[in-house]
């Protein structure tokens, strides 16, 4: 049962729409997270509520390029890749040098207020990316069926 | 107020049970799966509604901007699920709104977490 009216065009998204949902969700509290406490009090953590906003900006970003663009646009690779490095990077931060960070933000400790899918995300996002790839690469005769 | 919240979170925790049922059986959202989302929705809405009448009467939540921001977040994503599940005619639309579903149960914990009074 297709329904012609889909603004995705004739073929459904797929996985993808279900990483649209969850990007769409983080980018809607990582923003609203990152105004309130900038708003409140921008010294309290200055360090802090960059990165929070820094993480909710590439959440946006992602999640538009998935909407408007899809899985296979180099954009959304690009994206994902540098929400990757973020949460790493800020991750990593939080644990090594804890008091540069004097708040939380989405991604200290690798997502871990978030049930550390901020770390698992983009590593699912890349992946779903990649194997797409892979399977237009394959030969018209031989659709996706091996994976 | 926790009879609600009990209310709340059977209806999510079955609309997430029925969404995942859909997504591994490869049916799309059909009208029972949409009502089930929307039904989270009404009863989020019912929530979120009592526990303003219960601020407006002299409750003192410790953070209003956090709290209404829950709310209003669980609001906008339930629609916003619910309106992808609709468009997304395919197993994968029906596991968007048993996600939605599911981080609902935990946007209720959370709830319970920044307003506690609240519930008692």
């Amino acid at each position: 049962m297709t329904d012609p009216r889909s603004p995705s065009g004739p073929r459904s998204r797929g996985f993808e729409a279900v990483l649209i949902i969850v990007y769409a969700l983080f980018a809607l509290s990582a923003t609203a997270r990152s105004l309130v406490q900038m708003g409140r009090d921008f010294s309290f953590a200055p360090v802090a509520y960059v990165l929070s906003l820094l993480a909710a900006l590439t959440y946006i970003a992602v999640a538009v390029a998935l909407v408007r663009r899809g899985r296979r646009s180099p954009l959304a690779v690009v994206l994902c890749l540098i929400e990757l490095v973020g949460v790493l990077a800020v991750g990593t931060l939080s644990v090594l040098e804890p008091a540069l960070l004097a708040d939380d933000t989405v991604w200290s400790g690798y997502g871990q207020g978030y049930g550390y899918v901020p770390l698992l995300l983009p590593i699912v996002a890349l992946v779903y990316i990649v194997l797409g790839r892979r399977a237009r690469r394959a030969e018209p005769a031989e659709p996706a069926a091996a994976r | 107020m926790l009879a609600l919240s009990i209310l709340v979170a059977v209806v999510c925790l079955a609309t997430t049970l029925l969404g995942v049922y859909y997504a591994v059986r490869d049916l799309n959202a059909d009208l029972v799966l949409l009502g089930a989302c929307a039904l989270v929705a009404v009863v989020w809405t019912t929530l979120g509604i009592a526990l303003g009448i219960r601020d407006l009467g002299g409750g003192h939540p410790g953070d209003r901007i956090t709290l209404y921001g829950y709310l209003l977040t669980g609001l906008a994503m339930t629609v916003g699920g619910g309106w992808v599940g609709l468009w997304e005619r395919s197993r994968w639309g029906s596991l968007v709104i048993a996600v939605v579903a599911l981080v609902a149960v935990v946007l209720l914990m959370r709830l319970h977490q920044i307003w506690p009074g609240g519930f008692a």
